[in-house]
């Protein structure tokens, strides 16, 4: 664990990131805004934050701004969207009589350069029905896929990754 | 002379045994019967109908395990600490593997995902130890998921575990805190672990006394403990 190595605008940001995590998780698991309440949140808020912020810089969190945000309520719908559909294809190839199914594991490729961007397109290729990150090395991802389409590198990419992919370039890098 | 001695502890341990066996007498269970609609003996009634304005905590399993029966809490917490000794006693006898054993690192999703949830597991733990008295939970409950929390570090942040010794000076602080609480009510008011702060407004969050501090504390305490426990299995330390 090397603190002093990492620039002090980056610990400073991810122990505001921290902070401000914890506050709304707080808020959320009591739903409530008595002052007493609002109060000790703020107080663990503050402690946890000082105690574990370094680690968060580590994840490669970027600066906040209007158009990460907008862009990650944009991404919420998009998964929300590939996870339905999916759900529909793998429904489609279960019910399917002859089983239209070609399962293999494929190689994709990220651009994605931070830890946090490329857990959480693992995440979203996780979640999506069909799709299953097995492990990332590098700016690999191995995937478990039950349909097969192409084993080609940069084919596979643009059909598994690139859908999460270019939005998750505009929250993270 | 050992025989005979043993004889005499057998026949002490039959004739209690069947005297507990026996039942009450008749005039026995006329009298229970009476006393049952008692309050004073009949506890779980007692409680029931009075903790609430006795104690403050709208949670009366809280109250009852704080207050009533603090001693038998204090008692539990001590167990707890045995069994976590004598788990390091025995797991630390053994020779040292953990520098012959390279451990392989775990997956990059792992690993962050570890990173990111670890303060929130931790946050979450102190909701559920902060708000004892108000809801169910308390200070065993949140310190089992501050542990949670420690598992998740021994497995997927190796080489970043928490230090053993800081653990053992967070429980033993924590558990010093409690019979100090305790000790405070016997100075104020005569009896040990008396709350002996205001019981405030029913349902806010600093009420029902003690209550809330020595969930705090028990949270502190079991979250440490069980956290060493992890640790000494997974013999990372």
């Amino acid at each position: 664990m090397q603190q002093g190595s990492l620039p002090l605008r980056t610990r400073v940001r991810s122990t505001a990131y921290l902070f401000v995590i914890c506050l709304l998780v707080w808020l959320g698991l009591t739903s409530s805004l008595q002052p007493q309440e609002v109060l000790v949140g703020v107080g663990i808020s503050v402690v946890l934050p000082l105690w574990l912020g370094p680690h968060y810089s580590q994840l490669g969190l970027p600066a906040l701004g209007l158009k990460r945000l907008l862009f990650f309520f944009i991404y919420l719908l998009v998964l929300g969207f590939e996870v339905v559909t999916a759900n529909l294809d793998v429904a489609y190839r279960v019910l399917h009589p002859a089983m239209p199914i070609r399962p293999g594991v494929v190689v994709i490729r990220t651009h994605l350069t931070s830890d946090i961007a490329r857990m959480v397109l693992a995440n979203s290729i996780t979640l999506t029905p069909g799709t299953f990150t097995l492990d990332v090395v590098g700016d690999r991802l191995l995937i478990h896929w039950i349909n097969v389409r192409t084993e080609d590198l940069a084919e596979a990419s643009r059909l598994i990754g690139e859908r999460f992919e270019r939005y998750l370039r505009v929250i993270f890098e | 002379m050992r025989r005979a001695l043993s004889l005499i502890v057998l026949l002490v341990l039959a004739v209690g045994l069947a005297s507990a066996l026996r039942g009450p007498s008749v005039g026995a269970e006329a009298r229970r019967a009476s006393l049952i609609d008692d309050d004073e003996v009949n506890f779980g009634r007692r409680y029931n109908s009075r903790a609430v304005e006795e104690t403050g905590a709208s949670n009366v399993v809280a109250s009852v395990l704080v207050t009533y029966r603090g001693l038998d809490t204090l008692g539990e917490v001590t167990v707890l600490f045995v069994a976590a000794t004598g788990l390091a006693a025995l797991l630390h006898t053994g020779r040292r593997r953990r520098s012959e054993r390279e451990a392989t690192p775990a997956s990059l999703i792992v690993f962050t995902g570890c990173r990111f949830l670890f303060p929130l597991i931790l946050l979450f733990g102190a909701y559920i130890f902060a708000h004892g008295h108000l809801t169910p939970g308390g200070g065993f409950q949140g310190g089992a998921i501050i542990a949670s929390g420690f598992l998740l570090i021994y497995l997927g942040c190796r080489g970043r575990q928490p230090e053993s010794k800081r653990l053992s000076a967070v429980e033993s602080l924590a558990g010093l805190a409690f019979v100090l609480i305790g000790l405070i009510g016997l100075a104020v008011g005569g009896s040990f672990l008396l709350n002996f702060l205001p019981e405030g407004s029913p349902y806010a969050l600093l009420s029902a006394g003690i209550i809330p501090v020595v969930y705090v504390f028990i949270g502190f305490k079991v979250g440490s403990e069980l956290g060493g426990i992890v640790g000494d299995l997974s013999g990372a330390r």
